[in-house]
């Protein structure tokens, strides 16, 4: 099944999660309104983001029920996709898992004319410079992984939201954090949002032989849903670590 | 000698892989709380409340760290970071030098 659509940073996480639950094979493609930053299950808010500046800026926070870093999740600049399925469906490991699903994401992009392949753990790079990030959880016998796309950056105002230190970047022996990342405007141009979602379908067909129609969550998945997203709104969950 | 007492703060990239941190409360050696935190990837991930629990009251040495972490990690599936990553961190904090 295939769902999108725009939603708030808690009702998105929420979502993702009721789909894991439910665990019936979906991909999901959304944006984030109003902008947010989402945090990696083990990571600290207050060590992560800025958050007086997210105030001001009027920017959610989250914390995800995934690993990982820090994402900033743009109203405009960004697409988020999150994959649902049984466990029987991808490879054991879960590095196995994050190549298959990060190479059919790099093939959409690829049907876009942008070259990208699946590098290190969990992301898809360009030239070296990353265009996606993702992450992954199993529970219920189901796997989630969700991950943004960039579709334009603004460093500046992602970085005036995140804090990022020098180790973060230290390995990849990149003085600065812009040059880290890129994006499909600054590769190929404007995408139409259309487009861009059925470049993705065809990636995922091609590489795991996956096809989907659109469709909506059912009434067991909504109410789920409604119910975590409680979890998600709290400070408690939020500001855990 | 290093001070034995206090809150103790380490950091470390693991080469190619992610980053871990911790933050401890530390009293004549021994570690009364502990939160690690990082971009790392844990499965199942809520088993770090396990392990932060059963660091708690542990003394701040190798030996003991690996006594309670070695069969802790034989547990869980860990990527982007190694046991012996998260070893070193809380003995980098032990030592100040990050």
């Amino acid at each position: 099944m295939l769902i999108h659509g725009t939603g708030d940073a808690f009702t998105n996480m929420a979502i993702d999660e009721a789909l894991l639950i439910s665990g019936k094979p979906t991909l999901r493609l959304y944006r984030w309104k109003p902008s947010a930053i989402s945090i990696g299950y083990f990571q600290s808010m207050e060590e992560e983001v800025n958050l007086e500046e997210c105030t001001r800026q009027g920017i959610d926070v989250v914390r995800r029920i995934t690993g990982g870093g820090a994402v900033y999740h743009d109203e405009r600049g960004e697409i988020t996709y999150s994959l649902v399925c049984p466990q029987q469906m991808v490879p054991v490991r879960i590095l196995d898992s994050y190549r298959l699903i990060c190479t059919s994401l790099a093939g959409g992009l690829g049907v876009l004319g942008i070259e990208a392949h699946h590098a290190g753990i969990n992301d898809i790079v360009v030239n070296g410079k990353k265009i996606s990030g993702s992450a992954q959880t199993r529970r219920y016998g189901n796997v989630l992984q969700h991950g943004t796309i960039l579709i334009s950056v603004d460093v500046k105002k992602m970085f005036s939201l995140l804090k990022v230190g020098p180790e973060k970047i230290s390995d990849k022996g990149i003085a600065s954090a812009e040059e880290r990342v890129t994006s499909i405007e600054r590769e190929v141009g404007s995408v139409d949002e259309r487009e861009l979602m059925e470049a993705l379908l065809r990636g995922f067909q091609d590489v795991m032989g996956l096809s989907f129609h659109e469709g909506a969550l059912d009434t067991k998945e909504r109410e789920m849903a409604e119910e975590v997203r409680k979890k998600y709104v709290s400070r408690e969950w939020n500001f855990k670590r | 000698m290093y001070p034995e007492n206090g809150i103790l703060k380490g950091e470390m990239k693991v080469a190619g892989g992610k980053l871990i941190k911790c933050r401890m409360t530390v009293r004549t050696g021994i570690i009364v709380n502990i939160k690690l935190s990082g971009d790392f990837f844990m499965h199942p991930e809520e088993k770090i409340d396990e392990l932060e629990e059963k660091l708690a009251g542990c003394p701040l040495d190798e030996k003991h760290l690996r006594n309670i972490c070695s069969p802790f990690f034989e547990g869980v599936e860990l990527i982007g970071a190694t046991p012996e990553d998260f070893i070193a961190v809380m003995l980098k904090a032990h030592r100040r030098d990050n």
